[in-house]
C-alpha cells in the first residue's frame, strides 16, 4: 500500500515493546500515533534508546515480537 | 595451533603482534610473584627499544610491544635471556616500601552495600565478614579481622580498572584467607571499599560492578586525578607493584579525621623506605614482619 | 569556534590515537576503535596525526558549527547531511557559521568519524584526549556527549577543503566479518577438537558488545577437566588473574566469548585463548550487533605480515588524496 509508512530501526539491538516487564505496551495495533510518540526501545551497548514513530497515522501491524534482534534498518512497525 | 597440554614450566605466549604473555606458573605462591618481580624490574632496567610497557600480575607478567620496532619472536628469546640469569628469586633483595592503609571494618558504607546484594551471595544469611570468618575457621569476626592485619599485603597486580591494587599476604600458606568471590557480581561497590577475592586483597578505587567479599572500607584515596594530594604529586595513581600494604583496623573517629585531612588536601600516607629479603621471611615470618611493623609504626 | 551538539546520537564521545602509558596500572588505552578511518579524518582536513574527533556508534549526533570551518565524515556508512544536503564521506567539506551536520540510518559499520580543523580541544588527560568513559576520564568531561555540549575546537589549522580519499580505498564492510587471532596464552585449557570447532563456529556479535569489549554467541568450549591451580578459584574457565591484552578472547563460563577492545580491563582470571591481531582492531570497530564473525587462526608471521599490510594500505589511502 503506498499509504504505509514503515518505522525502522535506527541502530541493531534488541527491541522491547514495553518499558519493563510489568508495564503494558507503549502502543498497539489501532492505536494513532504522532511524530514524537514512543513506540518502543532499543537496546545495545547496555543502552535503551526510545524509538519515536516519525510520522503520524494508525498502526497497521508490528513487524517485530517483543525482545526480537533487529538490525538497523530493519522495520519494526507499519503505520498508516 | 598449541597443543592442549598444560605447560611443563614457564610459557611464553605472543598475544596478536604488540603483546607478549609470559605465565611462569599455574598455580600462586609467593615464590612466583617475586619472580615476576624481579624479572619486570630487570627488563625495566634493560630499558630495550620497543618495549612499550611492562605489566606485572601475580603468577605472570606481560610485556606491550612496537612490532615496528622490535620482532616480537626476538624479545621472546631476550625474555628468556632474563628468565635464565636470575634464578634465587627468595635471596635478592626488593626496593620497596611498606605503607600504613588504615581500614574502617564493618562500616555502614559497605555494610549497606553487603545487605544489598545478598541474593548475590553464596550465604546470604550470614555479612561477608562472618561468611569469611566461618570459610576460614575463625570462631569470631573480630579474630578474622585480626588475621588481615596481622601482616602486609605483597602487592602482586595492579589492574582490571585503573590502580586495582591486588595485595597477598604475607602469611605461610597454611595461613593464606582464601575466600570466593560472590556467586553474581554486584553492580554496585563503594569507592575504597576494602575487600577480598580468593587469595587476594584489593581495594577498589572508584564505585563500580565488584565480586570481591566486602569487609570494610578505607579512608583514603588510592587515586586521585586531581592531583592535589601530597602522594599523587607525581602520579595520579599510589600503589606501585611490589608496595607492602599494611592493613590497619581503625575505628570511626580517626576515619573521620583521615577524611577531613583528605578534604583539606594535606592527608599524605605513613610510608617508610624498605629493604625487602624475601629469604628473611622464609627463614622467619613472624619475626620479619614484626620489624616490618617496627619500621613503620616504630617499636 | 565551537561544535554545539543539538543531538548526541546514541553514544558519541571524543577520541585520538589514546593512551600509550598505563595498562600496567589498569589504565587502557581508549581511543578510536577503527584507527584507519580516524586518522583519515584527521588527514582529509589537514590535520597533523594524533588530535581528537568525535566516535559516533551506531546513531550519528546532530552538530552545530559555531564559525566557518572544514570538516570532513569517514567510518561506517550513515549517510551525512549539511543542512539537509546529501554529503560524501571520505571527503572534506567547508561549513559555514549555523550549518549543521546530522546523519541518516547506519547502513554499514558500526561508527562514524567526524574530523575538524584544529581537533576536537579537550584537555588531554595522561596525553590524551581519549574519552575513558568507564571511569569517567579524559574526553569531554569523561562522558559521551549529550545534548548542548559545547566543545572547542583548536586553533592553527586551516583547513583543507575539497581533498578527497580514493572511493576504492574505502575499506570494505559486509556483515560477515572475519578476524584474525594469535592462537595462545591458555589456549592449552581447551580441548584440542573444542579448540579447533571454536575456529569453524559461525558467532554472532550480541547486543553487549560496546568500548570496552565484544561479546559473541553461537558455540561452547569445553575445558580440558584438571584440579585448579592454587588461587585459580574453583570454575574451569579460571585461571590465576593475569594481563589481558587488548584484543585478547576469553571464554568465561565456556560459552560467549568476549573479546577486549580499547576500553579494556587490563587483568583478571578468566582464561584466554588466543588475540586479535593489531590489523584486525578496526575491523572489530566497525562490526556491529548481529554481524557473524569467524575468528582464524593465524601465525605470529602472518600478524606481521597483516600489520606491515595495514601501513601500506594506510600511506597509499593518503598518498590517493587528491582536491
Amino acid at each position: 500500500m503506498s499509504d504505509d509508512l514503515s518505522v525502522q530501526a535506527p541502530f541493531p539491538g534488541v527491541f522491547y515493546r514495553k518499558p519493563d516487564p510489568e508495564s503494558p505496551e507503549f502502543v498497539q495495533v489501532g492505536d494513532d500515533v504522532q511524530a514524537d510518540t514512543v513506540v518502543g526501545l532499543i537496546e545495545v551497548m547496555k543502552m535503551f534508546q526510545e524509538i519515536t514513530a516519525g510520522v503520524a497515522g494508525k498502526i497497521v501491524s508490528f513487524e517485530v515480537e517483543n525482545e526480537g534482534a533487529v538490525s538497523a534498518g530493519q522495520v519494526l512497525l507499519v503505520v498508516r | 595451533m598449541s597443543a592442549s597440554t598444560a605447560p611443563a614450566g614457564t610459557l611464553y605466549s605472543h598475544g596478536g603482534d604488540e603483546w607478549i604473555v609470559v605465565q611462569l606458573d599455574e598455580a600462586m605462591s609467593l615464590d612466583v610473584n617475586l619472580k615476576a618481580q624481579v624479572i619486570t624490574r630487570a627488563l625495566a632496567d634493560l630499558d630495550l627499544p620497543g618495549v612499550r610497557e611492562i605489566c606485572l600480575s601475580n603468577a605472570s607478567y606481560m610485556v606491550r610491544l612496537d612490532p615496528d620496532v622490535v620482532n616480537p619472536a626476538a624479545l621472546v628469546e631476550q625474555l628468556k635471556e632474563i628468565e635464565a640469569q636470575s634464578t634465587d628469586f627468595r635471596s635478592i633483595t626488593l626496593s620497596t616500601r611498606i605503607v600504613d592503609i588504615p581500614v574502617l571494618f564493618e562500616d555502614e558504607w559497605t555494610a549497606a552495600t553487603v545487605k544489598r546484594f545478598r541474593d548475590r551471595h553464596q550465604r546470604p544469611d550470614l555479612t561477608d565478614l562472618e561468611f569469611g570468618a566461618e570459610l576460614n575457621g575463625f570462631s569470631t569476626t573480630d579474630d578474622f579481622i585480626d588475621a588481615m592485619v596481622s601482616a602486609p599485603a605483597l602487592i602482586s597486580m595492579i589492574g582490571f580498572v585503573p590502580t586495582v591494587p591486588w595485595g597477598y599476604q604475607l602469611v605461610p600458606e597454611d595461613r593464606q584467607i582464601e575466600v570466593p568471590k560472590y556467586v553474581r557480581p554486584r553492580t554496585f561497590t563503594p569507592e575504597r571499599a576494602f575487600g577480598w577475592g580468593g587469595a587476594f586483597s584489593a581495594i577498589y578505587p572508584v564505585d563500580g560492578a565488584g565480586g570481591y567479599q566486602l569487609f570494610g572500607l578505607c579512608p583514603a584515596p588510592i587515586v586521585q586525578p586531581a592531583q592535589t594530594l601530597p602522594d599523587f604529586r607525581d602520579s595520579y595513581t599510589f600503589p606501585r607493584p611490589g608496595d607492602l600494604f599494611n592493613y590497619r583496623k581503625i575505628e570511626r573517629p580517626e576515619f573521620d579525621e583521615v577524611r577531613a585531612r583528605v578534604e583539606e588536601g594535606t592527608f599524605a600516607y605513613r610510608i617508610e623506605e624498605l629493604e625487602f629479603t624475601p629469604a628473611d621471611w622464609f627463614a622467619r615470618p613472624d619475626e620479619t614482619v614484626a620489624s616490618m611493623k617496627e619500621l613503620l609504626y616504630g617499636a | 569556534m565551537a561544535l554545539r551538539i543539538q543531538q548526541p546520537g546514541l553514544m558519541t564521545t571524543v577520541q585520538d590515537e589514546g593512551r600509550s602509558d598505563g595498562y600496567r596500572v589498569g589504565m587502557p588505552p581508549a581511543g578510536a576503535m577503527d584507527k584507519f578511518a580516524y586518522r583519515i579524518a584527521n588527514g582529509l582536513v589537514g590535520n597533523p596525526d594524533g588530535l581528537a574527533v568525535l566516535e559516533a556508534t551506531y546513531l550519528g549526533p546532530q552538530v552545530e558549527f559555531t564559525e566557518d570551518t572544514v570538516f570532513a565524515v569517514t567510518g561506517a556508512d550513515m549517510p551525512a547531511t549539511l543542512n539537509g544536503e546529501p554529503l560524501d564521506a571520505w571527503a572534506s567539506h567547508t561549513a559555514r557559521a549555523g550549518d549543521v551536520l546530522a546523519f541518516g540510518f547506519l547502513k554499514s559499520g558500526a561508527r562514524a568519524y567526524v574530523a575538524v580543523a584544529g581537533g576536537i580541544d579537550v584537555k588531554p588527560v595522561l596525553g590524551s584526549r581519549s574519552t575513558y568513559t568507564l571511569c569517567g576520564m579524559g574526553g569531554f568531561e569523561g562522558r559521551p556527549l549529550v545534548a548542548g555540549d559545547l566543545l572547542s575546537v583548536g586553533s592553527g589549522v586551516d583547513g583543507t577543503p575539497g581533498r578527497r580519499m580514493d572511493r576504492d580505498l574505502v575499506p570494505a564492510v559486509s556483515g560477515a566479518v572475519e578476524l584474525r587471532v594469535v592462537v595462545g596464552l591458555a589456549s592449552y585449557r581447551v580441548e584440542p577438537d573444542s579448540l579447533a570447532a571454536f575456529f569453524e563456529t559461525d558467532w554472532s556479535v550480541t547486543p553487549d558488545a560496546n568500548r570496552v569489549g565484544y561479546r559473541y554467541r553461537g558455540g561452547s568450549v569445553e575445558w580440558v577437566p584438571r584440579t585448579q591451580p592454587r588461587g585459580a578459584g574453583s570454575d574451569p574457565a579460571n585461571v590465576v588473574d593475569i594481563g589481558y591484552p587488548v584484543g585478547s578472547i576469553q571464554i568465561p563460563g565456556g560459552s560467549e566469548p568476549i573479546a577486549l577492545l580499547n576500553d579494556a580491563v587490563t587483568g583478571g582470571g578468566y582464561a584466554t585463548i588466543g588475540t586479535i591481531i593489531s590489523a584486525d582492531l578496526s575491523v572489530v570497530g566497525q562490526s556491529k550487533t548481529g554481524d557473524v564473525t569467524r575468528f582464524v587462526p593465524v601465525s605470529l608471521e602472518g600478524a606481521l605480515a597483516a600489520r606491515r599490510d595495514a601501513a601500506v594500505r594506510l600511506e597509499r589511502a593518503r598518498a590517493s588524496f587528491s582536491s
